[in-house]
């Protein structure tokens, strides 16, 4: 149907609209007319996707001088390959109705191992050993070399893709990952770089997050995009962790070992270097003398490791004296690497700030600031100048430089901390020194500041303000949207106590509460007696799982509940745990009924659906906090306090909430299915904790449904599952949840529309 | 200990950290290992030669090794002492390049001392240096490099941060303790005088303590300032060092030149003499205060008929 968004054409391709994204598209346009960034929350299941495509495209059509690119980001392969399906279809709709072809470019961007077609190159598993052997044949020295010796290995598809495939831009059209590679295989062209190179003049693009957040990935993809960019985050509910884990460094004793190893190797090969070819060290070294740039325009193979952000003048400069020389930088790596051995040599924890740690590090082993500062940029000319083929190796030594970088530039925002050994093993000693960032606003600063406008949506945002304060930015719409819905179709319970009266909690004291275990084992039991199919219970960690699933075993709670469903457990191990997935899932399918039990922050508690019969009932065991005596922790809190008047509590219990929400949210996936959502711990219906729920959740968690009994849980789910089971077709939720396009133009549909969108 | 650092052990009498924890391992000038008791046995004299290498030395130069790696050990010994001489700033030198090279001639003299590279020759330079450059050395011991200076600042500064939060949340927890212990005390003060019900009383008290409780959530979440009203950050870290000069190329005033397409028009001083001035009017003496001359307009004018005068049409 056609849609006039205040003024704008909008095409949307399905003959029918939920009211909330008639709302979510309104707001979205207002937000990139203003040219400011927005904070959009909308329960998953009610197509945040195609309305953000739809608007965003309709846009870029109506001005293209406005909006020339849009930036989606997603998390994982799997939900870009869904946005890039969406894409099609409104592309094809496009088409169908102007009846004109369509030239807009849009393409899907990933890692080389999910683009490469190099026959042996692709068939390797890692991501990392596939990034090193593409290097190996297509850096530009190499290439340099095969000139005076062709008998050298090539990639042809790089090669091709060099001689041809820059003058004719790829044609318009929707390309996903596959699309990409057949491309790619027809012309002879490599998908990778021909992907990398059409994203400059592409008009949507759709790729991982750590494409414009990570500083040394960012830096060589996404460096020349416009500014008349729109960018979205999608699924950005966690995109402060991804931010601040794209600026932190651990460092163990086996970084510093496999280093060392480094270290000697460019020794060695200094060393052979200079007997065979010392031009190339003096080449090297007249450049940085007179601190010359490399023009990397022709050399987009080479650049595997870029700096982390450095302010622009000091990348103007020339690399100090003291490091010019490729010796005298081997023998300075040597001696920061015998500094960290000798910090990690440690027997009790070690916290300092980033300027604390520079001055021992000038007391003990007299080495400067500004060295530092330059350590990743000289690591990486070294590289280039030894014509190191196989980097893979050196990812130790690139990680030092890069924390030596950092630490040298940033003096607010990280800290530094060094454990002797891990908590739970105080007898085993395992240094670690961890370089942590506590300011995700530092990573994702450049983005807010380069780009027009900047969306971040997902399902579970609440509370709305807090995410403008941790990653600091100014946003102009701040809003969210509920759920319309024919019938209620999400049942929110609080179970507060057992049938014993003994409260349900899993707070730390009654954690061991032989009470309060078995108490979670009769709602586990009486929850798979009466609900159909597939049940999802989440505990708050694994060691929480496990010593109550041993104690239901020796209870034998679990002997009863498996005469209803089957059990499967999620496990840390990511095979085990898929396949524990698939036969949860065949367990479903046949009817037989399963309980998975999870652990929130988990795999299956991020990305995993559980549509329809997968998951008629969410069960939260406790409140998911993160494990709170983590000093890493302890400091981000500490900053947050300090920098942004964020209380460590409500920090605290933000991150807990949108966590729960994310794990009950698994459940709904859309208006025609149906789930219960019980949060089996009496802590969830204090109003702080009730409050920073999302509101589509919250609209529904009525006074009646908290603190509940699990006998009165069952009366309540009995009632709501027999209500659920009736049929239920597309015609009942017309009119009122899903809307004809003359529907959604009558006037009072439009009121109550206009209520939809709750600005925070 | 690591149990990298295990397998460490005397070269002479052949211990290891792993037989004996208490290991001591001490390294010299050459940069060459010895465990405590065998220093304490061999240099009982104070002096003697090393095991490997046969340099003379001296007992009162071992020290504890710190790194893994003794020949570091030595490396920072001689770096510590260079670094003594070779002591100029990066304000010493006109320019970034200079110093840059300054830089990378320390790092020479550093590299061969350790490695045993040109030892009398590179001496000999250090020498020299230092006798050319007595005053600056002396006059740069006490100082600083700038980025030195900034990271004492910005320590200090943390520091005093730590100490004054401290203080803050010392004195509120301080404060709350006192207003509970009043209310209680208040509490117990009316149930003996007061003639009201003992029930009344208890829920008055747990009403004020409610409040009490509010207020005090109130203080915590409000919110300090800041930012000046300038809109700088407090505590940002003014940096006290004069900026440098710009060396700017000066302005250059350049006469404009303008195209008439006209006959040439007559300068100013000329108006006079080819007798223009004679059909204006005479400049009267309250003009001529302002500045005033009839040459001025009349140039103008003269300017404004010749201009265009030439003008191609079309």
């Amino acid at each position: 149907m056609k849609l006039n968004i205040e003024g704008l054409l909008v095409y949307f391709p399905y003959d029918y609209i939920y009211p909330e994204q008639y709302s979510y598209m309104l707001e979205l346009k207002r937000t990139l007319d203003a040219k400011g960034h927005g904070v959009l929350e909308m329960p998953s299941g009610t197509g945040k996707t195609i309305s953000l495509l739809s608007l965003i495209v309709a846009y870029q059509r109506e001005y293209p001088l406005e909006v020339t690119k849009l930036i989606y980001c997603s998390r994982t392969v799997p939900e870009i390959e869904k946005v890039v399906e969406e894409l099609r279809k409104l592309m094809e709709f496009y088409s169908k109705e102007t009846g004109e072809k369509n030239n807009i470019l849009a393409l899907a961007l990933s890692s080389r191992k999910n683009l490469c077609v190099h026959p042996e190159v692709s068939s390797l598993r890692f991501g990392k050993e596939v990034d090193g052997k593409c290097h190996s044949l297509t850096a530009s020295y190499i290439r340099a070399q095969r000139h005076s010796n062709p008998s050298l290995p090539s990639c042809r598809f790089y090669e091709e893709f060099d001689a041809m495939g820059k003058q004719v831009p790829l044609p318009a059209g929707v390309y996903n990952l596959d699309d990409l590679k057949d491309f790619g295989r027809r012309k002879g062209w490599c998908p990778y770089y021909l992907a990398r190179y059409s994203i400059l003049h592409a008009n949507i693009i759709v790729y991982s997050y750590h494409y414009l957040l990570d500083p040394k990935i960012a830096d060589l993809v996404s460096k020349e995009l416009s500014k008349k960019s729109v960018v979205v985050f999608d699924e950005a509910h966690n995109i402060d962790n991804v931010c601040i884990d794209s600026m932190s460094v651990n460092i163990t004793r086996r970084t510093l070992d496999r280093s060392q190893a480094n270290v000697e190797t460019l020794q060695n090969t200094i060393l052979k270097i200079k007997e065979t070819d010392a031009a190339k060290l003096k080449e090297e070294y007249r450049r940085l003398v007179e601190g010359l740039k490399e023009a990397n325009v022709a050399r987009e193979t080479d650049i595997y490791m870029s700096n982390p952000v450095l302010p622009d003048e000091i990348l103007q400069e020339a690399v100090p004296g003291s490091i010019r020389t490729a010796e005298h930088f081997v023998g300075f790596m040597k001696r920061f690497l015998e500094y960290l051995k000798a910090r990690l040599r440690i027997h009790h924890v070690v916290q300092e700030s980033a300027p604390q740690f520079l001055k021992d590090i000038f007391e003990k082993v007299c080495i400067d600031r500004k060295p530092l500062r330059f350590c990743a940029e000289r690591l990486r000319s070294l590289l280039r100048t030894l014509e190191i083929a196989d980097i893979a190796d050196f990812s130790a030594i690139t990680l030092i430089s890069n924390f030596a970088t950092l630490v040298s530039t940033y003096s607010k925002g990280f800290t530094i901390i060094i454990e002797p050994f891990e908590d739970r093993t105080p007898t085993i000693a395992n240094p670690v020194l961890h370089f942590s960032c506590m300011d995700p606003s530092i990573a994702i600063k450049p983005v807010f500041e380069r780009f027009q406008s900047v969306i971040i949506t997902s399902g579970t945002l609440s509370p709305l303000d807090i995410y403008p304060r941790i990653l600091d930015f100014r946003p102009v719409t701040v809003a969210s949207f509920t759920m319309t819905l024919a019938r209620t179709c999400l049942c929110p319970l609080v179970v507060g106590r057992g049938n014993d009266q003994v409260a349900m909690t899993s707070k730390f004291e009654t954690r061991e509460d032989f009470a309060v275990i078995r108490n979670y084992g009769n709602l586990l039991l009486e929850m798979s007696a009466i609900v159909p199919d597939g049940i999802v219970a989440f505990f708050t960690s694994y060691t929480y799982m496990e010593n109550i699933v041993a104690s239901w075993y020796e209870q034998g709670i679990l002997e009863n509940v498996q005469r209803n469903k089957l059990i499967f457990i999620e496990t840390p191990d990511a095979a085990e745990t898929s396949m524990a997935l698939e036969k949860y899932q065949e367990a479903c399918e046949n009817g037989r009924g399963a309980i998975l039990l999870s652990v929130a922050r988990g795999k299956v508690s991020e990305g995993i659906d559980f549509v329809h019969h997968f998951g008629r009932a969410v069960i939260m065991f406790g409140v998911p906090y993160v494990y709170t005596q983590s000093r890493i922790l302890k400091a981000r809190l500490e900053y947050l306090r300090d920098q942004f008047q964020i209380r460590e509590n409500d920090f605290l219990t933000f991150d807990a909430m949108r966590h729960a929400a994310q794990c009950v949210g698994r459940a709904i996936r859309g208006k025609t299915d149906y789930g219960l959502m019980i949060f089996a711990d009496k802590r969830y219906a204090r109003a702080d904790k009730r409050g920073k729920l999302p509101r589509w959740i919250q609209e529904h968690l009525t006074d009646g449904s908290l603190n509940l009994t699990i006998d009165e849980t069952v009366q309540l789910s009995k009632h709501f599952l027999r209500q659920m089971a009736q049929p239920f077709r597309q015609e009942d939720q017309l009119g009122l949840s899903l809307l004809t396009l003359e529907q959604l133009q009558s006037e009072d549909m439009l009121q109550k529309i206009a209520q939809i969108a709750h600005q925070a | 200990m690591t149990p990298e650092m295990d397998d460490q052990g005397c070269p002479r009498c052949k211990t290891t950290k792993y037989r004996n924890p208490s290991l001591k391992l001490m390294v010299n000038v050459c940069g060459h290992t010895l465990c405590e008791s065998c220093v304490d046995m061999l240099f009982v004299r104070g002096s003697g030669n090393c095991v490997q290498c046969d340099t003379p030395l001296r007992k009162s130069n071992f020290r504890v090794q710190l790194f893994e790696d003794p020949a570091v050990d030595k490396e920072v010994e001689i770096r510590k002492k260079v670094l003594k001489i070779y002591n100029k700033r990066d304000f010493d030198f006109s320019n970034l390049r200079e110093y840059n090279d300054y830089l990378e001639r320390v790092e020479e003299i550093v590299y061969n001392l350790t490695n045993n590279l040109e030892v009398e020759g590179t001496k000999q330079i250090m020498e020299a240096y230092q006798r050319e450059n007595r005053d600056i050395i002396q006059k740069n011991k006490a100082k600083l490099t700038r980025e030195q200076e900034e990271l004492e600042e910005l320590l200090l500064l943390e520091q005093q941060g730590n100490e004054q939060r401290r203080l803050e949340t010392l004195q509120e927890e301080q404060r709350q303790l006192q207003a509970k212990r009043k209310s209680k005390q208040a509490l117990l003060d009316e149930l003996e005088r007061s003639h009201v019900p003992a029930t009344i009383l208890l829920a008055q008290h747990k009403d004020r303590a409610a409040q009490l409780e509010t207020q005090i959530e109130k203080q915590k979440q409000v919110v300090k300032t800041t930012i000046f009203s300038t809109g700088i950050p407090m505590g940002q870290t003014v940096s006290l060092l004069t900026v440098n000069r710009l060396e700017e190329v000066l302005y250059h005033y350049q006469p404009i030149h303008m195209h008439t397409y006209g006959p040439p028009v007559p300068e100013l001083e000329q108006l006079g003499r080819l007798g223009y001035l004679n059909h204006v009017r005479t400049a009267q003496p309250q003009d001529m205060a302002g500045g005033y001359n009839s040459g001025l307009a009349c140039h103008r004018a003269i300017q404004d008929a010749f201009s265009g005068l030439f003008h191609p049409l079309g």
